[in-house]
């Protein structure tokens, strides 16, 4: 009697706890670190999850399709063939992406995170929104060569993302937006801003710049920040930055989306968090070093179509000492936490 | 220990109640109320030199005097608005339609929820409003997987027709004019508005009209611009800008009122 006493009034207590619950947040909850994340000085980014509410299943779908290599024609290409995690999601070694049937690709697989802050995407700036940014990879002849109604037919033949579409959006049905959507969420939750440059300027755990690296953060704001913007590392502009044009790829840049002469190899400045990671480096990955980049900049031909104005004087005034620190300064921008986190790792391994 | 459990029963029954009440119900209504809003159909037929109806495959020849055929023609119509008599308006919500010819049933588009009212007139844009073509992974006939939206450079096609013409140069003697390009000078949405003169469409419980409208694609190979199949940039345009235009300026003027039935 006692025990069936306790057991109704617990089924009473818990008939009103659920009558409290906020309808709201019935819905499973992301464990907490599926978050939308502004750190404070940041500028407000330009897409917030607004129409693709955030949710752990929304999230395991986007997940599985960026490492899903039915993604492409063949199916031996996914975005995280040329997107690898621990290289801050650029392409380690590879100057420019490799795509189906052994095709190069003609640039440099950019590096992803913080993508919520990007008015556009590629190099050239082409596509307008993070969501349908996929579209270019995926039917790119040269990287995924994948018409997207082959790709949404087979996801709605497998078994696994019938389940995974049913969980992320209530229903089994394969469609684009869904897709776009999910993978929006999973590439755009890839936040860094967790680097010792980080930790330094919110005075955190006693972070302190070596002389190097003190050193090389004062010419950065000199020299590069003009461009490299912080705290993004990036005003999201089209520059050239005077490396000659590659006479094997003849690539426009802007052009190429505006048709405008005065866009002509001009490309969008990447942000350099996790610089040190992402090498090759350009457009075209043509430098593999940091050092490479530094010469380069630090001795750029003058009198080039559209060369920004700050490097006409023959580049930046940087003496080797300079160049070294400026690569000091860069290394600290490396987020260890972001690049270990396993939330976005391959989960077939 | 017998009241113990009336009064928790009773506590149980009063969160259940209390769960019940917090329950948005769909209250059944007694009786539906007499409804205020029928259909209205817009229907676009396609047509060649303003007299035959346009067919897949057939030859035609274009304003130049060149040969052409259509393989392939779909374009967006947006923006659906009707004018009732005293001149307020009705707005289509969600009002994006995709026209593919190869799917007949897509040319006769139903406007829900109208309200009752003697309507004279209709506006509606060609192409896509530059917010859609902004605003990431769209569903329905926005769908970015219905093949009309460019995947290097954002943005709807509005208009894609394909087809032949013996002088096109093109590999298989292709023309293929994908046209879009959503703002600034070379914007090519195009906007209509046709006056039913003196026969209203009068939207009511027993009337669904139907407004007929006619599509002359003979008017994309003239005025104000001459297409020559045999020219770069008149046998092919794939890209917004300069190129395009020239087609949206050609294609302002293709779709004309004939009637509307009651």
């Amino acid at each position: 009697m006692k025990q069936t006493a306790i057991i109704f009034f617990l089924l009473g207590v818990l008939t009103f706890y659920s009558c409290k619950v906020d309808p709201k947040i019935i819905e499973p909850l992301p464990t907490g670190n599926l978050v939308e994340v502004v750190p404070d000085g940041w500028p407000q980014p330009k897409y917030t999850f607004s129409v693709n509410t955030i949710s752990e299943d929304k999230f395991a779908l986007g997940r599985a399709l960026f490492y899903e290599s039915m993604l492409s024609a063949d199916n031996s290409v996914s975005c995280g063939s040329c997107h690898q995690d621990f290289a801050a999601f650029a392409n380690a070694e590879h100057a420019v992406s490799h795509g189906i049937n052994n095709h190069n690709g003609n640039r440099n697989a950019p590096a992803i995170f913080n993508l919520t802050w990007h008015p556009y995407f590629m190099h050239d700036g082409g596509i307008n929104h993070i969501e349908v940014q996929p579209l270019g990879p995926i039917t790119n002849t040269l990287e995924m060569g994948a018409d997207i109604n082959p790709v949404i037919v087979k996801l709605q033949a497998s078994s696994k993302y019938k389940g995974l579409f049913k969980k992320a959006f209530g229903s089994d049905t394969v469609n684009s937006q869904r897709m776009f959507r999910a993978i929006a969420q999973f590439m755009g939750l890839m936040y860094s801003y967790n680097s010792k440059y980080d930790y330094y300027k919110r005075q955190e755990n006693n972070v302190q710049l070596s002389d190097a690296e003190s050193k090389g953060y004062n010419l950065f704001i000199a020299n590069c920040n003009a461009c490299h913007k912080e705290p993004l590392f990036s005003d999201f502009g089209f520059k050239s930055n005077g490396i000659a044009i590659s006479t094997f790829y003849q690539d426009s840049g802007r052009a190429h989306i505006t048709g405008l002469p005065q866009d002509r190899y001009k490309f969008k400045t990447p942000s350099l968090r996790n610089i040190a990671k992402t090498a090759p480096y350009m457009h075209d990955g043509r430098f593999n070093t940091l050092n490479e980049c530094l010469d380069h900049y630090a001795n750029v031909k003058p009198n080039q179509i559209n060369l920004d104005p700050l490097l006409q004087n023959n580049g930046l005034p940087l003496t080797a000492q300079d160049k070294q620190d400026i690569i000091a300064f860069l290394n600290t921008l490396t987020d260890y936490k972001f690049l270990g986190d396993k939330r976005f790792s391959d989960p077939n391994y | 220990m017998k009241s113990i459990l009336k009064i928790t029963a009773l506590f149980l029954l009063i969160g259940f109640s209390a769960c019940k009440k917090e329950k948005k119900d769909p209250d059944p209504e007694p009786e539906t109320p007499a409804a205020t809003t029928g259909v209205l159909k817009v229907e676009f037929e396609h047509m060649v030199y303003d007299t035959i109806n346009l067919a897949f495959n057939q030859k035609y020849v274009n304003a130049k005097g060149d040969t052409f055929t259509v393989t392939k023609l779909k374009y967006y119509i947006s923006n659906i608005v009707i004018t009732k008599n005293d001149n307020s308006t009705f707005t289509e919500s969600n009002s994006y339609h995709l026209i593919d010819l190869a799917d007949p049933a897509t040319t006769l588009l139903s406007i829900a929820n109208v309200p009752f009212d003697s309507y004279k007139s209709i506006s509606f844009t060609l192409g896509v409003d530059s917010a859609a073509n902004c605003s990431g992974a769209q569903a329905g006939d926005l769908a970015q997987s219905k093949g009309m939206f460019w995947t290097w450079n954002s943005g709807y096609i509005m208009f894609k027709l394909e087809g032949t013409a013996p002088k096109s140069p093109a590999p298989n003697h292709v023309i293929e004019y994908h046209i879009g390009g959503f703002g600034g000078a070379n914007k090519v949405q195009r906007n209509f508005n046709f006056n039913f003169a003196s026969t209203p469409a009068n939207v009511s419980s027993s009337i669904t009209p139907q407004i007929h409208l006619t599509v002359n694609i003979s008017e994309l190979f003239e005025h104000p611009n001459l297409i020559d199949v045999t020219q770069t940039g008149q046998y092919s345009q794939l890209t917004a800008g300069a190129g395009s235009k020239l087609f949206a300026d050609n294609y302002a003027d293709m779709i004309s009122f004939e009637h509307v039935h009651n």
